[in-house]
């Protein structure tokens, strides 16, 4: 399987789509979803390999690379999974909207440049790629328009700083070394001296710390993906914004070497113990906002800020456990975030539109399938046992313990505290509580919906009870970054630390369970009663008058609103006025007389003369 | 071999027989300008080989250089004169449908001696023969910009005549000083004894001219005409002013500092001019709600962009700057000329009312996107290498100084990114006011519009193909001596 057969497809693929589109939506879904799942099986068929083409000679003498692997097969294999998955939970929410076509061959566009990017073997391919993701995903995200619009260009603005940052990193690399391969830049970073690797980390940190929106780069992120069209918020909080951690993995452990990363920085505070606190802050401040919000998209949103910290967490140690970590993290919150945004698009397909949790409730009744996979999902998200979000975040909380970091261990403790507050609101705002009088005849959800939402939570407990088939694969890259293997097994790890053992949780897990079932089995009769005595102990209410979802967690808002306050999203945009200030004011040169336009002319000529006569500097 | 003499006199000739057409039939008359431009751009492309391997100097009149006028054929001449009538070409063409109301006969005998001053001034080796040339782009822009005879029309073409019309007075008298110096207007001649000449009359020729010169090429601050001229203009013609008439005045002068006073030391000088133009152009463009000024103002923008790299003088940055320049001239006619229909079709120029053009008319507004992307500088379009190669020029040098320009031109493309995207979005994004009727550009402007398209992406994607004559030219600019050689023999 060649690279650039894959590339073809997957460029081909998205082109194609909108041609068919043009001819028959019918031919255009099939096509669309054909495409993805061959990108699947085509990534899939790379696996263990290690391939490298130089595909393009001589693009301004610089030759451009793909190659492959084990980090980017990694992250290959969950885009294309992720892809595939978003096309096809698409098919039902797409249905009946405008310019579909155009919908699917940029989600099929994104899709590739996200391939592209992570197979490139050379710094000049991997931001070509990098660009051709910026745009396309800047086109989905203004799809719908409206407030999509403003959300969009403080994408945009902000990843194009972003990429114009790498490119200036990029052509500095080109400068000294004369490529731009990978293998070489990497020897020529061993003999580079620190500052101009902190430059350059600096440069490439800011495109990729903007990509995965950590503080204080997160600005654009909630606006953005609360709202895009759901199935691409999926991939956009999925595996989008892990560009950013490919990235960084990608510079601290190939570009410049672990060795030389952990010599950054000044002396009383290196450049990773920098990264680890920003990781901390991106936990601890967007779990707070995450529980403020009312839009179930935007929770996730914020959610999906704070769950990027605990990767960059667990990447900034550097230790092979803290690594394992940082990426089996990444691989986790690809499934069980793009699972919630599902739901989430479920909902808002079926209530046509709604994502307020404030007038959501008791959908359980209506869609009990789409209820048990929010559950898992949000169980992943939390860390629950037998979860493969709890491994992950036992692999951190294990490094953090190890390099004896309680602070941090203590701001990531409190993140997940968090996080079953906003987890636990996100479910029962829409699924549990009363069923509004409006919902009573809601469908549920589609068959080309619950099929992905069903995949995704089947992996999200087979990572959690099996979590050696993702670790074995972590594992290799761990080795292939020059860390010391780790030791896993089928059932978590093996180590002379502390070890994982699935079984014994899914023993206990199973036993208690038991006892539940025995306790309640020997209980008295059950008794069935209306579900708003529950809330008014039998008191008549006027039913569809209460909504008793709104206001969740008040006090706790009550306690913290004031203190939070995204300063970075309001310094931006006071930037952005600033500029647009700056450009009105300078636009009063031109004051529309031509007499003083004639004066500028002649003034300029005798201040040159003048400047001449006076210092001859020329 | 074809005489280069040709590519001035052919269309010079047409130019004069449109209007002689024009009273036998005025649907044939509008077929000449773009005869003549294909006529051109056949011949340059047959040039183009020779030329490569050695300029052509042709001596009019049998005298030889320094006695004669002569034309100078060389990698940068050829360049351009492909330039000119390509953009021409691709222009008349859209003109056919566009251009039909009001004088069109007369429209399209300006609009040919528009390029013909054009292609003279680039391929001309003579000052004062340069001047002539230029004076004859400058008037056919001041009237072709009052075209329509409404009051916008003729006011800005009355201000942008004031102020050409200053350019041009200082331009003479610099040419003045330079002959009462040097007794001779042939440029390889003046090169040659620059060196030796009292250097305070040298400076204040050489000030006088730059100053006229950069007044047709939009340097800041003696662009103020610009906006004006270009945004009321019709949009062919706003196309070929943005594309074809600032790109040549900024020709002239590199041409002056370059190769005729080899004026070195106001490279450094320049360089901080270019990058003042590129964030004045940008912040002003930031700030404009009507689209035809706001692209005017990014025009200001790409031109400070490709004095800064011309400035740098060394060969990546001046090829990058050619390469600009090259991708700015497709990218911004075919904005205008995209941005003319849809603005033909709403009835206003502001930006809010090109609400839901994306639906009404997809492929202009397709064309639109791909010139906005293009100019932004985003792969695969024609201007990702062109500012890659500045950047990679600007820091290759590895100055501090050098790094932080680059720092503010990368601002000044973030902000253009922005005020771009915010029309994209506009276009595509928003729903307009109800009217959803398709009502696509006619056949043959989407022909001149896809011609375009095709050359952006195609040399985005295979930068190659032009690289070479854009390697030659930057080494014509920085090797004087070989300028010289050539003419004086």
């Amino acid at each position: 399987m060649s690279l650039e057969l894959l590339m073809v497809v997957a460029l081909g693929g998205s082109l194609l789509t909108y041609v068919l589109g043009r001819v028959s939506s019918r031919l255009r879904n099939g096509f669309a979803v054909l495409v993805s799942l061959a990108l699947v099986a085509m990534v899939a068929s790379l696996y263990g390999k290690a391939l490298h083409v130089s595909y393009y000679e001589d693009f301004l003498g610089m030759s451009l690379v793909l190659r492959v692997s084990g980090l980017s097969w990694l992250f290959a294999m969950t885009a294309s999974t992720l892809g595939c998955l978003s096309v096809v939970f698409s098919l039902s929410y797409m249905k009946g909207k405008e310019r579909t076509s155009f919908y699917y061959s940029m989600l099929l566009l994104v899709n590739a440049a996200m391939l592209g990017v992570v197979l490139s073997g050379d710094l000049l391919s991997l931001f070509i790629f990098w660009e051709i993701m910026s745009w396309s995903t800047f086109l989905l995200i203004s799809y719908n328009g409206g407030p999509a619009l403003a959300a969009g260009m403080k994408y945009f603005v902000m990843s194009f700083v972003g990429s114009l940052a790498m490119l200036a990193g990029l052509l500095t690399v080109y400068g000294s070394f004369g490529t731009l391969e990978f293998g070489g830049v990497a020897a020529g970073m061993l003999s580079a001296s620190p500052g101009y690797i902190l430059a350059i980390f600096v440069l490439f940190g800011v495109a990729f710390g903007t990509k995965n929106a950590i503080w204080p780069f997160h600005a654009w992120l909630p606006p953005a993906h609360s709202e895009a069209p759901s199935p691409f918020s999926a991939i956009l909080s999925g595996i989008l914004i892990k560009m950013g951690v490919y990235g960084f993995l990608l510079i601290i452990f190939v570009l410049v070497g672990l060795r030389n990363f952990m010599a950054l920085g000044a002396d009383g505070l290196p450049l990773h113990t920098v990264l680890s606190i920003v990781g901390a802050i991106t936990i601890l401040f967007p779990t707070f906002m995450a529980i403020m919000q009312n839009d179930a998209k935007k929770l996730l949103a914020w959610s999906t800020v704070a769950q990027a910290g605990y990767i960059i967490l667990g990447i900034s140690f550097g230790t092979s456990l803290s690594v394992a970590g940082g990426v089996f993290h990444f691989v986790n919150h690809a499934v069980f975030k793009a699972l919630l945004f599902m739901v989430v698009g479920t909902v808002e397909y079926r209530t046509k539109g709604v994502r307020d949790l404030d007038s959501l409730g008791g959908l359980i009744k209506k869609m009990p399938l789409t209820f048990a996979v929010a559950l898992i999902g949000v169980c992943g998200l939390i860390g629950v046992p037998l979860t493969n979000g709890f491994v992950s975040k036992w692999l951190i909380y294990k490094t953090l313990i190890l390099e004896r970091s309680p602070f941090l261990a203590l701001v990531a403790l409190f993140g997940t505290w968090g996080t079953i507050l906003y987890s636990y609101k996100f479910l029962h705002n829409i699924f549990l509580g009363q069923l509004p009088e409006k919902y009573k005849d809601l469908e549920r959800a589609p068959m080309t919906m619950r099929l992905p939402m069903t995949v995704l939570s089947i992996v999200v407990v087979l990572f959690g009870v099996l979590p050696g088939i993702p670790l074995s694969v972590i594992n290799s890259i761990d080795t292939s970054f020059g860390l010391k293997p780790l030791n896993v097994t089928l059932w978590g790890l093996a180590s002379d630390t502390g070890a994982l053992n699935t079984i014994n949780i899914l023993a206990a897990v199973f036993a208690g369970l038991l006892i539940v079932w025995l306790v309640l089995k020997s209980g008295g009769r059950k008794v069935s009663v209306d579900q708003a005595d529950n809330y008014a102990a039998g008191a008549a209410i006027p039913k569809d008058k209460y909504q008793y979802s709104v206001g969740f967690y008040a006090p706790l808002t009550r306690m913290v609103a004031p203190y939070l306050k995204d300063f970075m999203d309001s310094f931006y945009m006071r930037l952005a006025g600033w500029v647009g200030g700056l450009g009105s004011g300078i636009r009063r040169i031109y004051t529309g007389y031509v007499g003083d336009y004639a004066m500028y002319i002649v003034l300029f000529l005798a201040a040159l003369i003048f400047v001449q006569l006076t210092w001859s500097p020329w | 071999m074809v005489s280069p003499v040709l590519l001035i006199v052919i269309p010079l000739g047409l130019a004069f027989c449109v209007p002689l057409i024009g009273m036998v039939s005025k649907r044939f008359a509008r077929f000449v300008p773009v005869v003549a431009c294909l006529f051109n751009l056949v011949v340059s492309v047959q040039l183009l080989p020779a030329v490569l391997s050695k300029p052509i100097v042709v001596d009019l009149g049998g005298f030889g250089a320094p006695f004669s006028i002569n034309l100078f054929v060389g990698p940068v001449g050829i360049l351009f004169s492909l330039l000119i009538a390509l953009a021409g070409f691709v222009v008349s063409l859209y003109a056919l449908a566009y251009i039909d109301k009001g004088p069109t006969t007369r429209y399209h005998t300006l609009y040919l001696l528009l390029l013909v001053g054009a292609t003279g001034v680039v391929l001309t080796g003579d000052v004062f023969n340069l001047f002539v040339f230029f004076e004859i782009l400058c008037i056919s822009s001041y009237v072709l910009v009052a075209y329509r005879g409404d009051k916008d029309g003729v006011e800005s073409a009355v201000k942008y005549l004031i102020q050409g019309a200053l350019g041009s007075a200082l331009l003479l008298t610099g040419i003045g000083l330079l002959y009462g110096l040097f007794g001779t207007l042939n440029m390889a001649h003046i090169a040659v004894q620059a060196g030796s000449a009292d250097p305070i009359p040298l400076f204040v020729a050489m000030a006088l001219i730059v100053v006229g010169l950069g007044v047709e090429a939009a340097i800041f601050p003696l662009n103020a005409w610009l906006p004006d001229a270009h945004s009321s203009a019709p949009s062919s013609i706003s196309a070929i002013l943005s594309g074809i008439a600032i790109e040549v005045g900024l020709y002239a002068v590199v041409r002056m500092v370059f190769t005729v006073f080899g004026a070195s030391s106001m490279l450094s000088f320049l360089m901080f001019l270019g990058v003042l133009t590129l964030l004045v152009g940008e912040l002003c463009a930031f700030a404009q709600s009507n689209i035809k000024r706001m692209l005017a103002y990014s025009s200001i923008g790409q031109i400070g962009l490709i004095i800064f790299a011309i400035a740098i003088a060394t060969s990546g940055s001046i090829t990058g700057g050619f390469f600009q320049l090259v991708s700015h001239t497709l990218s911004k006619a075919l904005l205008f000329l995209a941005a003319g229909y849809m603005i033909y079709r709403s009835g206003s120029m502001d930006i809010s009312s090109l609400e839901g053009m994306g639906k009404r008319m997809p492929l202009t507004a397709f064309a639109f996107a791909v010139g906005a992307f293009s100019l932004v500088g985003l792969p695969p379009f024609a201007g990702f290498p062109s500012k890659l190669l500045i950047i990679r020029g600007a820091l290759a040098d590895g100055g501090a100084l050098l790094a932080l320009l680059v720092g503010l031109v990368l601002l000044g493309t973030v902000i253009e990114g922005a005020y771009f995207f915010r029309v994209i979005q506009t276009v595509f994004f928003k729903k307009g006011d109800g009217e959803t009727a398709r009502c696509e550009a006619p056949a043959i402007a989407l022909v001149s519009m896809f011609v375009l398209v095709a050359l952006i992406i195609v040399i985005g994607v295979y930068p190659s193909l032009i690289i070479g004559v854009l390697n030659s030219a930057a080494s014509e600019l920085l090797v004087r001596a070989d300028y010289i050689g050539r003419v004086l023999g």
